[in-house]
């Protein structure tokens, strides 16, 4: 046998007609085997007879409880002349989106801001007398709401700016204007225009978006001091870290709302000012910051030794070690874990209904129960916020799984 | 024994010197009385059979595993519980390890710099120059921009070696450098290897590679269960071997 045998490769054909187009798909994903097409075939018709029931009481649903009163669902009460003070919040924040738009430049931080800007205009241009002639939108409102969009591209510029486009800035601005914001919100006695408004009369989208940023900028440091308390070798620190973690962890949020609204009072003096939003914040984040402490630590226990030996072996010091090597690795393996706390914090802020806070769910359900003619619209008032919900939450999935392909970069 | 005397007497040219260092996990005696020293620029290759106590023997040299009896001095340094004493050490001690452990978050070029800039504070511009020479001495500055997970093996470890290098140590360790590679890509490793023992630089070397260690290496230690049972030259090592447990442990290997 000669060695040198050349041997002709064959040519490549084209895969069999059932094997590729919709009919491979259907093949491979709805007539796998005989038991998933028996499911296909009995689910279909189940499917297809509630989207026609969906679809049929769409139609006939009526949404005046929403649209009658739409600022509630947003700012809950507060008054309606301070109402520039959350639109002037809701500029910051554009202003900030902006911004990280163009330090973040890329397909999907396009998309998103997009997304963002065209959501205002629509909201600033909606023809509410249409439905409503009673409901007027002052056009002041809209005057806000529309200047966004120049406000959006300021901030993209600024993000494109070579001095100006630094993430720090962006950390320091994004503090910094939300404490602006609070202020705003609760207002400098003494000042006109800026009386105080009660924490007891912020409510509506305003109120659970205020909670949930608080949580998300202070739950995810604190979490990662705890979890680096946790695995210290100082015996003090770990004792302390692993019984916060555990008490929080251990109680239902409801337990610790309550607990912090009729129990912590006591403790404290008559006038200490500490008003009930602000308590509420802080509950919600220390529960939060417990499971993002575990999260994390995750993420510390799956990195391999080798990866704190080669860098203590480089001379760094232990700070260096964890804040160079151990918890960048760490972070970007649990992002997905990160994230998910983030959603279930930010659907968790509804939970402060029980500490008669009106937040966009307490503040439909008020409607609908205040009211007679709305008695027999808690469907269309749940489908309401359950949308409004997923919006916000699926932004916040798109952007972490956005930034998780981003970070994967070299990662076998 | 009178030549194992000598290698052991501490002169003023040996820059590692160890004293019967002691060495337990929990109840297990990993280094039963080790006590060596090392001269300036020589190459000592460590050979052993697995569980001999060779690499946590040159980890106890930086101190990523502690001695809990017993003497070792690095550099002048003695290496105790005293922090600033282990950092100094860790400063002029390079680690190539077997899993090359990059870091895999930053770019080759990053990964070498960072304990130059950070450690010793030399300036990003300089450090990075300072890398690029150092990737060209092992043979890949066309990676400099990759990640670690882009690289193959061979390369990996090639930039784990520069990135030892980098913080110019004293003393490199290499802790069986080149036994998670394949065949075709030992050789490039060891030719590195190579160049650094000609280069004068002081080094041990943890590895089963015996012709590395007949060409490059000024002595070759042999340990068994925590102790040192040969230290010899590579020639008489494998020509008169004076332990019967080398004979064995050759026969094995060979």
């Amino acid at each position: 046998m000669s060695a040198a045998e050349v041997r002709r490769p064959a040519p490549p054909l084209p895969p069999p007609i059932t094997e590729t187009g919709w009919i491979g798909w259907a093949k491979a994903n709805l007539f796998n085997n005989w038991l998933s097409s028996l499911l296909t075939i009995v689910v279909t018709p189940l499917v297809i007879l509630g989207l026609w029931f969906l679809i049929r009481w769409l139609f006939t649903a009526d949404w005046t409880l929403i649209t009658s009163r739409p600022q509630q669902y947003v700012i809950g009460l507060y008054p309606t002349e301070h109402a520039w003070r959350p639109l002037t919040g809701w500029l910051l924040v554009s202003l900030l989106w902006g911004m990280g738009a163009g330090i973040w430049r890329g397909g999907s931080a396009y998309r998103v801001t997009i997304a963002y800007g065209l959501f205002s205009l629509v909201v600033g241009l909606l023809p509410y007398g249409l439905f409503h002639p009673d409901v007027v939108m002052p056009w002041w409102v809209r005057l806000f709401i529309l200047v966004n969009l120049p406000v959006l591209a300021a901030g993209f510029g600024l993000g494109c700016n070579r001095i100006t486009g630094r993430a720090g800035w962006f950390v320091l601005g994004g503090l910094a204007a939300y404490l602006l914001f609070l202020l705003l919100l609760s207002g400098l006695p003494g000042v006109p225009g800026m009386e105080q408004v009660s924490p007891r009369q912020w409510g509506g989208l305003m109120l659970n978006l205020t909670l949930a940023l608080f949580g998300i900028v202070l739950s995810f440091p604190i979490g990662m001091l705890l979890a680096l308390g946790r695995r210290s070798g100082l015996p003090v620190a770990k004792l302390l870290c692993v019984g916060f973690i555990e008490i929080f962890r251990g109680v239902p949020l409801i337990t610790l709302l309550f607990v912090s609204q009729v129990l912590v009072p006591l403790a404290l003096p008559e006038d200490f000012p500490v008003n009930p939003v602000t308590r509420a914040a802080i509950t919600i984040t220390l529960f939060s910051a417990a499971y993002m402490a575990e999260n994390i630590r995750g993420g510390l226990q799956g990195l391999p030794r080798g990866q704190g030996e080669a860098a203590q072996a480089l001379g760094l010091a232990g700070w260096q070690v964890t804040s160079l090597i151990l918890l960048p690795q760490a972070i970007r393996n649990v992002i997905p874990a990160i994230v998910g706390q983030f959603i279930s914090l930010f659907k968790d802020t509804s939970l402060v209904y029980i500490i008669g806070m009106l937040d966009i769910l307490e503040m439909g359900r008020s409607i609908v129960q205040g009211n007679v003619e709305f008695i027999d619209n808690g469907r269309e008032l749940f489908l309401f916020v359950a949308v409004v919900f997923w919006m916000f939450t699926y932004t916040m999935s798109y952007i972490s799984r956005r930034i998780e392909s981003h970070l994967g970069v070299g990662v076998r | 024994m009178t030549t194992q005397d000598e290698t052991h007497s501490p002169t003023a040219d040996d820059i590692i010197v160890c004293n019967d260092v002691h060495k337990w996990y929990g109840s297990f005696h990993a280094l039963r009385g080790v006590s060596t020293s090392v001269r300036r620029g020589e190459v000592v290759v460590i050979i052993g059979p697995s569980g001999s106590g060779k690499s946590t023997f040159i980890r106890t040299i930086n101190r990523l595993e502690q001695h809990q009896r017993g003497q070792i001095v690095v550099d002048g340094l003695e290496l105790s519980n005293d922090v600033r004493n282990i950092d100094a050490v860790r400063r002029e001690v390079g680690m190539v390890f077997q899993s090359f452990n990059l870091f895999p978050h930053l770019t080759v070029m990053r990964n070498i710099t960072l304990a130059p800039n950070k450690v010793r504070r030399t300036p990003l511009a300089e450090a990075e120059a300072a890398a690029m020479e150092l990737l060209e001495r092992v043979g890949i500055p066309e990676q400099a921009d990759k990640y670690p997970g882009e690289l193959s093996g061979g390369q990996q470890q090639r930039v784990a070696i520069a990135r030892a290098l980098a913080m110019q140590p004293k003393i490199m360790l290499f802790d069986e450098p080149t036994s998670a590679l394949d065949p075709e890509m030992i050789k490039e490793v060891l030719e590195v290897m190579r160049e650094l023992a000609a280069s004068n630089m002081t080094i041990l070397a943890v590895t089963h590679e015996l012709g590395f260690a007949r060409e490059a290496a000024d002595r070759i230690v042999m340990f068994d269960e925590g102790q040192i049972v040969e230290d010899q030259p590579p020639d008489d090592f494998f020509n008169n071997p004076r332990h019967e447990r080398v004979v064995r442990f050759l026969s094995q290997i060979l």
